[in-house]
């Protein structure tokens, strides 16, 4: 109904900030969902569950990275 | 034409050119130049045979530069044969450096205006999107009237050029975005219109459909993207494309509520459930040809494609097609007004 473009930003926002705080060593290897544990072929195509583990990790790196840290001053 | 003070020495054959072309520009402009060039036209005529003899092997180095003493004291500045660096107001009132001192500034011009565009052009992809509103009004007719009945239609594929699909201009099946933008702000109006006339209009309420839409249009379009990158599906869609055709569900919008001003709910849900059928239908027979891959295509030029691309790829094609209606009813379903009571 009212969801405007600042509810998505908010939205946006919010799972972002979810994103980023999920712990690797601590919650993700321990439910199986670590990115280094898939082995696959090279000519395969990759799994879901390896694409989005990539999504996650390269948000993460992107949130982490110098660039956004110089926009915060 | 030379600047250079010392290109006389080299070529003597030049000096008498030179002479004519000096007096040609001297007849052209600037007063100043004829004065100082008398003594220089009177040291000449002892010059001419040497000129016309140069064979001889005899270079006439010393003679001029015996003459210019005399037009340096007149003239202070160097030789008036060079035609630069002189007086500024003399140096731009040539009609030759002028012409250069133009050409250069335009030059420069050009160059500005070149990097700027560069610079918005990661940001903003305006030659790209040039290409979606090239339309024309044969175009959008066909269009629009393809949007409210697409059954008969035989031929969905796309024709491309070099490095893309022809111009919407002429290929009837190309997306374009002049629909999808005209449609959403004449869905802002008519959702205004609608509200007016059941006395639920506040000015706020016009930025507040506008937005919503918005919303939920980046939103699904976001949904798409990270849906195809997860799943790994390669496919010739850009983001604008999926503007493009998330945009074509408006028309349908707008058909639906202004039918739901003369029919109420009745004719709201009729209009809407036939704009979905036929909205569904152009969806998947246009993104079919673009998601599914063509099933004549040899398979040795991909050898890493698997068959559960194709499930994939039709479970996309379906969620696309599907959330289209759903959107359309969440989108208008709060304009329409309830049956009058009859009294």
């Amino acid at each position: 109904m009212a969801f405007t473009l600042w509810n998505l930003l908010e939205a946006t926002l919010l799972c972002l900030n979810a994103v980023c705080i999920l712990h690797e060593e601590r919650f993700l290897v321990k439910m199986g969902w670590g990115a280094n544990q898939n082995i696959q072929g090279f000519g395969e195509q990759p799994s879901v569950r390896s694409q989005v583990f990539n999504l996650v990790r390269s948000i993460r790196t992107v949130m982490r990275s110098k660039y956004l840290s110089i926009l915060c001053y | 034409m030379n600047f250079n003070a010392t290109s006389g020495a080299r070529h003597p054959a030049q000096k008498g050119s030179r002479k004519k072309r000096v007096s040609d520009t001297a007849a052209m402009s600037a007063p100043a130049y004829p004065p100082p060039y008398n003594p220089y036209a009177s040291a000449v005529p002892g010059n001419m045979p040497p000129n016309m003899n140069m064979y001889d092997g005899r270079y006439v180095l010393p003679p001029p530069y015996t003459a210019s003493p005399d037009y340096s004291r007149i003239h202070p500045s160097f030789p008036p044969a060079d035609q630069g660096f002189s007086i500024p107001s003399q140096f731009l009132n040539e009609p030759l450096v002028a012409n250069v001192a133009m050409q250069y500034g335009q030059a420069l011009v050009g160059s500005g205006k070149q990097l700027v565009g560069q610079e918005l052009e990661k940001y903003v992809p305006f030659s790209r999107i040039k290409y979606y509103f090239a339309v024309d009004t044969r175009y959008v007719t066909k269009k629009l009237g393809l949007l409210f009945f697409p059954f008969t239609h035989s031929d969905w594929s796309l024709r491309y050029e070099q490095d893309g699909p022809v111009q919407p201009r002429y290929e009837i099946n190309a997306p374009d975005l002049y629909i999808p933008t005209m449609a959403y702000v004449t869905y802002v109006l008519v959702a205004g219109l609608v509200l007016g006339m059941q006395d639920r209009f506040t000015p706020e309420v016009l930025s507040i459909q506008a937005s919503t839409a918005l919303a939920w249009t980046v939103f699904e379009i976001i949904v798409e993207l990270i849906t195809m990158y997860i799943t790994n599906i390669q496919t010739n869609l850009k983001t604008l494309d999926l503007i493009a055709y998330g945009g074509y569900k408006y028309v349908g919008i707008i058909f639906a509520v202004l039918l739901s001003i003369l029919f109420h709910k009745t004719g709201y849900f009729i209009g809407l459930i036939y704009c979905s059928m036929s909205l569904i239908f152009f969806l998947v027979r246009t993104l079919k040809v673009q998601i599914l891959p063509i099933g004549t295509s040899p398979s040795h030029h991909d050898p890493y494609m698997h068959n559960s691309g194709n499930k994939r790829r039709m479970y996309l094609l379906l969620f696309v097609a599907g959330i289209q209606p759903f959107l359309m009813w969440w989108l208008s379903f709060h304009l329409i007004s309830p049956p009058v009571p009859k009294s």
